[in-house]
């Protein structure tokens, strides 16, 4: 990970900071918008389906490429063991197709679903999708990481790593949207949120 | 990026002209040239030069045009889905699914996509390549699942699913049955099964041409579940993908020197407004694991092919730093 690869990151950072990347999406006291997308099984999972077991956190995380998100959802499958005895849930939204959600999941034993959402399409209508650029993409490219082959696009479009606390009547309770993909929400802070969420 | 300003940018590279996109948009034209300008501090770079009669994309503009739809498309579709399932409206969908391929492949998905959209009315048609292509051109079929469709109508766009070999198949009865390999030569005296619907069929022909399996005598169907008759029935033998031989319990004979593989793509036309139901079950097909195993452990379909062991590329990898909040630019991540 050279100088350049963060030089890259920070410019890509510094330009959706500029243009308030991410601020339109849903604030708190806001509904959150309905979604449909297929979980790493093939089966479709609403926000209602999710809701309908108590207040939850929608996690959108960048891919099974990055490896910030597979940290971070090793930290999620434990944040859920402590809060699911609560009615309280997780659920992570990928532009991954389902084989890379599956390993995801698998890899560090994920008990909550990992929702494919094609081209970004509901990250995009939140306002948290951006295109990555050609400075980043080849370092990222130089790298190893290929969101290309998981997602099955050559868009090169990634959401912002934003979490959602979503109570059971559709309004958001907490979020954190930062466009420094490096940056995700406290758990400590997710946990707080969920059992505060009615 | 922001939705609106995604679609100025779509009406400006239609229009070139920001007083017709702002027309189009049914908005001020300041507040399109606004969001535009906003959009290319995002991408890093201008994405239309202005010149009175001449304006023109510039060249991140061309390359950002046609990415753009398509997030457009995607995220107007993530927000009609929402819509819809909060009415439970009865919606229509037209599938038209090739001849080449079992439709026992698709029923998870069309089950799932049914248990979801309980007014869905699924219409399922069943038809060769050239078929498929006119109702698609016609709007008679909304999704096609079929491969390839040889077609160069710019309108039509293709997602390839999976990757499938075709290969010889003989019915349990007959002589080459059981055996873990044939030549061309033992086709010679064969009857070859040949289902004219099937987008394969003339390459197949193409493949054998050259071969002593050329002598060989053929008869024509025009549906797969006619070849599968007549071949189960020890009618003839056929060559045939993977997966239609496999589901359908034929025996596989793999043909020695016989390399024909065939892309399955979902195929829609561009441009065209996607039902609900029919954005749903192309985002389904495009995330679904076409990985598939025959009963035999032979193995198929994945288009990256990458396994659970190449899963990373590079091993050496270490987290950046997180950046500090004081240096370089100010706490700017948004906690509510």
């Amino acid at each position: 990970m050279g100088p350049q690869f963060t030089a890259a990151v920070d410019n890509l950072v510094r330009r959706l900071m500029e243009t308030g990347a991410g601020t339109t999406a849903p604030k708190v006291g806001e509904p959150m918008p309905s979604f449909l997308l297929p979980d790493d099984q093939g089966r479709l999972v609403g926000l209602e389906d999710l809701l309908g077991e108590g207040p939850v956190a929608i996690a959108f995380h960048r891919g099974y490429w990055c490896p910030y998100c597979r940290i971070n959802i090793n930290a999620l499958a434990r944040a859920e063991a402590e809060v699911a005895p609560e009615h309280r849930h997780i659920a992570a939204v990928v532009p991954d197709r389902q084989k890379y959600a599956a390993w995801l999941k698998s890899d560090a034993k994920v008990p909550f679903p990992i929702l494919t959402d094609i081209d970004s399409g509901y990250a995009m209508s939140l306002d948290l999708a951006f295109w990555v650029g050609d400075e980043l993409k080849q370092s990222m490219i130089s790298c190893g990481w290929d969101p290309a082959v998981s997602q099955g696009t050559e868009n090169w479009v990634l959401p912002i790593p934003a979490t959602f606390v979503v109570g059971t009547d559709r309004i958001v309770t907490a979020r954190f949207v930062d466009p420094d993909y490096r940056m995700r929400m406290a758990i400590e802070d997710m946990i707080a949120a969920l059992r505060l969420a009615k | 990026m922001e939705l609106h300003q995604i679609r100025y940018f779509v009406a400006l590279s239609e229009t070139l002209n920001f007083t017709k996109a702002a027309e189009r948009c049914n908005v001020a034209q300041p507040s399109l040239t606004r969001a535009i300008r906003a959009l290319e501090t995002e991408l890093g770079g201008e994405l239309l030069r202005r010149e009175r009669t001449l304006s023109h994309l510039t060249e991140l503009g061309e390359r950002m045009a046609p990415l753009l739809r398509q997030c457009y498309e995607a995220a107007v579709a993530a927000k009609a889905v929402a819509q819809s399932l909060k009415k439970g409206e009865a919606t229509a969908l037209s599938v038209a699914v090739s001849q080449s391929i079992a439709v026992a492949t698709l029923t998870r998905i069309l089950s799932e996509l049914s248990r979801v959209f309980p007014g869905l009315h699924l219409k399922l048609l069943r038809g060769s390549g050239p078929e498929i292509v006119a109702w698609l051109k016609s709007g008679e079929a909304e999704l096609a699942i079929a491969g390839p469709l040889d077609e160069t109508w710019e309108r039509l766009d293709a997602v390839a699913l999976y990757e499938e070999p075709l290969n010889l198949f003989v019915s349990g009865k007959h002589r080459l049955a059981g055996r873990k390999a044939a030549e061309f030569k033992d086709l010679a005296s064969e009857t070859l099964l040949i289902n004219t619907a099937s987008e394969m069929a003339d390459k197949i022909a193409d493949c054998l041409k050259e071969t002593a399996a050329g002598a060989a005598r053929s008869h024509h169907v025009a549906s797969l579940d006619d070849l599968l008759t007549l071949v189960k029935a020890n009618l003839g033998v056929a060559i045939i993908p993977l997966g239609i031989g496999s589901l359908a319990g034929l025996s596989l004979v793999p043909l020695g020197g016989l390399e024909l593989v065939r892309t399955v793509s979902v195929y829609s036309v561009a441009g065209r407004a996607r039902g609900t139901a029919c954005a749903t079950l192309l985002n389904m097909l495009r995330a679904a694991d076409w990985g598939f195993e025959s009963e035999t452990g032979r193995k198929w379909g994945d288009p990256d092919g990458r396994t659970h062991a190449q899963r990373h590329p590079r091993r050496d990898f270490r987290p950046l730093p997180r950046p500090g909040r004081s240096a370089g630019r100010p706490a700017a991540g948004l906690r509510d």
